[in-house]
């Protein structure tokens, strides 16, 4: 009798109802802190880790251009898995729909030396991060498309030479026989096309009259690349901008260290499939 | 609470510490796909045979004579400064000196450049 008067005293203030409230509360709100804070991390970890990714696969895949160009190696194929977007190939003839193309002219006093050279590039354009990885020219370059900056990922083996005083350029040409574009995993195959090379010279002439040369970037108005150029130029090769701003779009006009002989190499390397 | 026996608390500390090293683990193999990629391409891109080759041909095109054509110093050195430009995407330049009165030994100053690996060089004959 005692005990069951006891366990009476004890259950003073116990409600059944009022501890399933309290119990059932906690776990919606835990569910709902999931759904609502959770799931989104966790998309959102999913979208940057394919951005990452495949920026790493477009390392990989500048790799491979290096080796078909530089190495003369004739053939070169990458499996890869391209998640949270697609990978395409706009060849170097490809206009698009508005604006122009990025261009690349070379020039000095008495005209071009190299006429607005197209590259073309291979581009990763993600659905949900909203960024596009572009590899062009042999660098790899990012941008995002609701924002004005780009930066580059990993820079095309141009370089110049101070002791020789020699800029060696190298331009690449993406090409494909056609259109190409691929989500999910695919093998990108790619081979070696023609090359040219060109030497311009001014050896015979005092060091107080190199003549200046120039380089000419105009980005495409749609897919602006033009401030992680513009980084690469005047940081890495130490040109110096004489014209234009870059990030608007508009053509900017560099000129080179003091050069006496400028090298530029021209490759072609085709997109067989992706 | 007398008769708890806590023995086996280091079980749950070793839980701990295994899962605590393996979110180190993961990190780190994050990041190893780039270091990896960039390893192998160092040890690829260094240029040694670019290099031996190259030095070899400018040593023995310095004991040639500017005589005819083919065989004829000067072409045979612009020849080697233009095939390792295109070949080897490479800046190559040389400059030599003869020996004099005093100092029996030719001197020839190498230059290699290719935009990632540069080697300067001043050989001297024996």
């Amino acid at each position: 009798m005692t005990g069951r008067l006891n366990r009476i005293a004890y259950e003073d203030g116990v409600s059944e109802s009022i501890g399933f409230l309290l119990i059932f509360t906690l776990v919606i709100v835990g569910i709902g802190l999931v759904t609502l804070y959770g799931y989104p991390m966790l998309l959102q970890q999913q979208v940057s880790a394919d951005e990452q990714i495949m920026e790493k696969n477009m390392i990989v895949l500048q790799n491979d251009v290096k080796s078909l160009a530089y190495k003369t190696i004739p053939y070169k194929e990458t499996s890869l898995k391209i998640g949270g977007g697609t990978l395409s190939v706009f060849n170097s003839s490809y206009t698009p729909p508005s604006g122009v193309p990025a261009a690349i002219t070379i020039l000095d006093n008495n005209g071009d030396l190299i006429d607005s050279f197209q590259s073309g590039d291979l581009m990763y354009l993600s659905d949900s991060a909203g960024t596009d990885v572009s590899l062009q020219n042999g660098a790899v370059v990012k941008r995002h498309r609701v924002e004005p900056g780009s930066v580059m990922l990993a820079e095309p083996r141009w370089f110049y030479d101070g002791m020789t005083k020699t800029m060696v350029i190298n331009l690449i040409n993406i090409t494909s026989d056609e259109m190409l574009s691929r989500a999910g995993v695919g093998t990108v195959q790619m081979s070696l096309g023609d090359m040219q090379f060109q030497k311009f010279s001014v050896d015979d002439v005092p060091s107080t009259l190199h003549p200046p040369v120039y380089l000419k970037y105009t980005p495409n108005k749609n897919q602006d690349y033009s401030i992680a150029w513009d980084n690469y130029f005047r940081r890495s090769l130490g040109m110096s901008l004489t014209s234009g701003t870059p990030g608007n779009g508009l053509e900017l006009q560099y000129q080179f260290p003091d050069t006496t002989t400028l090298v530029v190499k021209q490759f072609e390397v085709n997109i067989r499939s992706l | 609470m007398a008769g708890l026996r806590d023995d086996a608390q280091w079980i749950v500390l070793m839980g701990f510490i295994v899962s605590f090293s393996l979110f180190f683990v993961a990190i780190v193999i994050n990041q190893s796909t780039v270091v990896g990629q960039t390893t192998a391409e160092a040890v690829i891109e260094f240029p040694k045979n670019d290099i031996r080759g190259m030095r070899d041909m400018i040593i023995q095109s310095e004991f040639l004579v500017d005589e005819g054509v083919f065989n004829n110093k000067t072409n045979v050195q612009n020849d080697i400064k233009t095939l390792s430009l295109h070949r080897q995407n490479s800046v190559v330049s040389f400059s030599s000196r003869n020996p004099t009165g005093s100092d029996p030994h030719t001197y020839i100053e190498i230059h290699y450049s290719n935009g990632v690996t540069a080697y300067n060089e001043t050989w001297r004959s024996n």
